[in-house]
């Protein structure tokens, strides 16, 4: 058994920073979220795994923004060390995926700790239930009927739908939120009817049209002997293979050894995301040795992440997450980055507090 | 008092370190960058193309004879759209919007026509593409739109009414069918001493506005069923067709 409520007045599906970013704002506003996240954590691709002791940033490699009210959230998260400005020291002259963190008026962090601690203190006095995945959506009188099961620690939560997955338990919910990538809501939007409106309807196609880019992941650790580059972040500039390179032990106060974290470029991750895990991987550390010195291409340990949707391209991002209302206090909204202008976290984080505000001032029908 | 200068040329000299609080609740601050002859097929004007503090967006204004220091100036507002102003979309009106407009201004003494980078009201080519996209599938629906951004122009109008007054105009006759554009000009500090009708002339290619009556959803359905939308921030009138539609929105 789950442990979890048979039914719930609003329940918020993805713990990334969109959904807890609404959660909280939801709450602000007098509403008691349930938010559901298959994974083993809050954040999403906010992401920090620790290694030998030491945290690395998997997901994203630093949080930036223009906005004010997210720097100050993020200024507000304490007991960490933010390091303002974080990358400084930016090496080549490819594009970086987030091209924005680097123009005049940016803001940009990274967390001593990993920047988990983020999504983490977003999460402080939430209902937050990891390890549980909801597999359909279906609509009730009462709400919405969401179909679930608990998730196997070694299961990869990343993975399309499972069909084999059987009924798993069930929860009514009055009001749905889904703060998940454009491709992980859509199979969920599939099993609701279309409205008067074709609101539904509309929403499905325009999500179809938007995709997302992947992102194949390396994290490589190095021996001792190993020589530290002294660049925060590298953006190669001819690399048909990696797209950033991320000193991440450059972020952390007592770094033991060199770690780097390799994100492949978005064609090739999309070429390769169904091959071999040790094929891409492989592939990767090569380039690096091509690219940075022989010695690159030795670590003493790697880990590899395959993230199937790493982040909205720009110029895809749509300005305003979506509401529906199904009418009987029923409605169903859309928050995630591609519902904000400017993609990337800072949007991801906007898009949850504005469906959150519409929520509480357009009143259900 | 502001010193009027006695050529478009002095502007862009003025203007080399222009800094202000800005206009409107975006602060929005202009500088006027480059002034040219433009002769087209309207007639003869002066381009002034300007800089903006907000976006990489180089508004333009299309200037008909001595306007500086000027009252009463006959003035258009017109929002880019790639696919009307250049290809000749039937989409839309905005080439006729367009050319009665530099026609109107082109037979005058002075006029100004601003020709706003703001390509599908501010949404962009690629999202006005794929709501053009859902409106062939039947799908032209509210929460869509919302998504897409259809969005209030507040700050269109903070842009517009800088470049008025970098040209130091001090009073418009702004030729609109749409009484809420002359409101939020006002309310950004333009005077506007005057309103001018705005009709397109009847062609084969508008005659639905007369003939037919407009969907549901405000928008006019062409001869090829597709939604005739209204991208401008202006009801469509065509002459001898009456009424404008209800924009529905």
């Amino acid at each position: 058994m789950s442990g979890l409520p048979r039914a719930a007045d609003i329940v918020v599906i993805g713990a990334g920073v969109a959904g807890l970013a609404c959660a909280r704002s939801l709450r602000a506003a007098g509403r008691s979220p349930l938010i559901l996240e298959r994974a083993r954590g809050v954040g999403g691709r906010c992401a920090t795994r620790r290694v030998h002791e030491q945290p690395v940033d998997h997901g994203l490699a630093f949080l930036h923004t223009h906005l004010p009210e997210v720097a100050a959230d993020i200024e507000g998260i304490g007991g960490v060390t933010l390091l303002e400005g974080w990358p400084r020291r930016v090496e080549g002259s490819g594009t970086p995926c987030q091209p924005r963190a680097f123009l005049p008026g940016a803001r940009r962090f990274a967390i001593s700790e990993g920047l988990s601690a983020w999504p983490k203190s977003l999460a402080r006095g939430l209902d937050v239930r990891c390890g549980v995945r909801v597999n359909r959506l279906r609509p009730d009188p009462e709400g919405f009927r969401l179909e679930f099961h608990l998730t196997d620690p070694a299961e990869d939560t990343e993975a399309p739908l499972a069909s084999a997955a059987g009924p798993g338990e069930e929860l009514l919910a009055r009001e749905v939120v889904l703060a998940l990538p454009g491709g992980q809501a859509l199979p969920l939007l599939e099993g609701l009817p279309d409205n008067a409106e074709q609101d539904l309807r509309a929403a499905r196609t325009l999500l179809g049209m938007l995709g997302s880019a992947s992102c194949l992941t390396v994290l490589a650790g190095y021996p001792a002997r190993a020589p530290r580059p002294d660049w925060e972040i590298c953006y190669p500039e001819d690399s048909p293979v990696l797209q950033t390179i991320v000193h991440d032990s450059s972020k952390r106060k007592d770094a033991r050894s060199l770690i780097l974290v390799l994100q492949a470029q978005p064609c090739w991750s999309r070429r390769e995301r169904e091959s071999a895990r040790e094929s891409w991987a492989g592939a990767m550390i090569q380039e690096v040795g091509r690219l940075l010195g022989s010695w690159a291409a030795q670590p003493a340990w790697t880990q590899a992440h395959r993230w199937r949707y790493a982040r909205t391209d720009p110029g895809n991002e749509l300005s305003g997450p979506m509401l529906f209302d199904l009418g009987g206090g029923r409605r169903l909204g859309l928050a995630g980055e591609v519902f904000h202008p400017g993609s990337g976290v800072e949007a991801a984080w906007m898009s949850g507090v504005r469906l959150s505000r519409r929520m509480a001032t357009e009143a259900a029908a | 008092m502001i010193t009027v200068p006695g050529t478009l040329e002095e502007l862009v000299e003025r203007d080399r370190d222009h800094e202000c609080d800005g206009v409107g609740a975006a602060a929005v601050c202009v500088r006027v960058s480059a002034v040219a002859d433009l002769p087209s097929r309207f007639g003869d004007f002066r381009i002034v193309a300007f800089w903006n503090n907000r976006d990489s967006k180089e508004h333009i204004a299309i200037v008909r004879g001595d306007i500086l220091g000027g009252g009463d100036v006959p003035a258009r507002l017109h929002s880019e759209c790639l696919t009307g102003d250049a290809l000749g979309s039937m989409r839309c009106d905005c080439r006729d919007q367009l050319e009665v407009a530099l026609t109107a201004i082109g037979r005058q003494e002075r006029g100004l026509l601003l020709y706003l980078r703001q390509e599908g009201r501010g949404i962009g080519l690629l999202n006005k593409i794929r709501a053009y996209a859902l409106q062939d599938q039947g799908l032209d629906t509210v929460e869509a739109n919302l998504a897409l951004g259809f969005r209030d122009d507040e700050r269109d109008y903070a842009i517009a009414a800088h470049m008025i007054g970098s040209l130091t105009v001090r009073s418009i006759r702004l030729m609109t069918n749409n009484p809420r554009k002359i409101q939020q000009l006002e309310q950004n500090g333009v005077r506007v001493s005057g309103r001018l009708p705005h009709a397109i002339p009847p062609n084969p290619y508008n005659r639905f506005y007369l003939e037919t009556k407009a969907n549901r959803s405000g928008h006019w359905i062409d001869f090829s069923g597709k939604p005739h939308l209204p991208e401008q921030d202006d009801p469509v009138v065509v002459d001898g067709s009456g009424v404008p539609p209800d924009q529905g929105r």
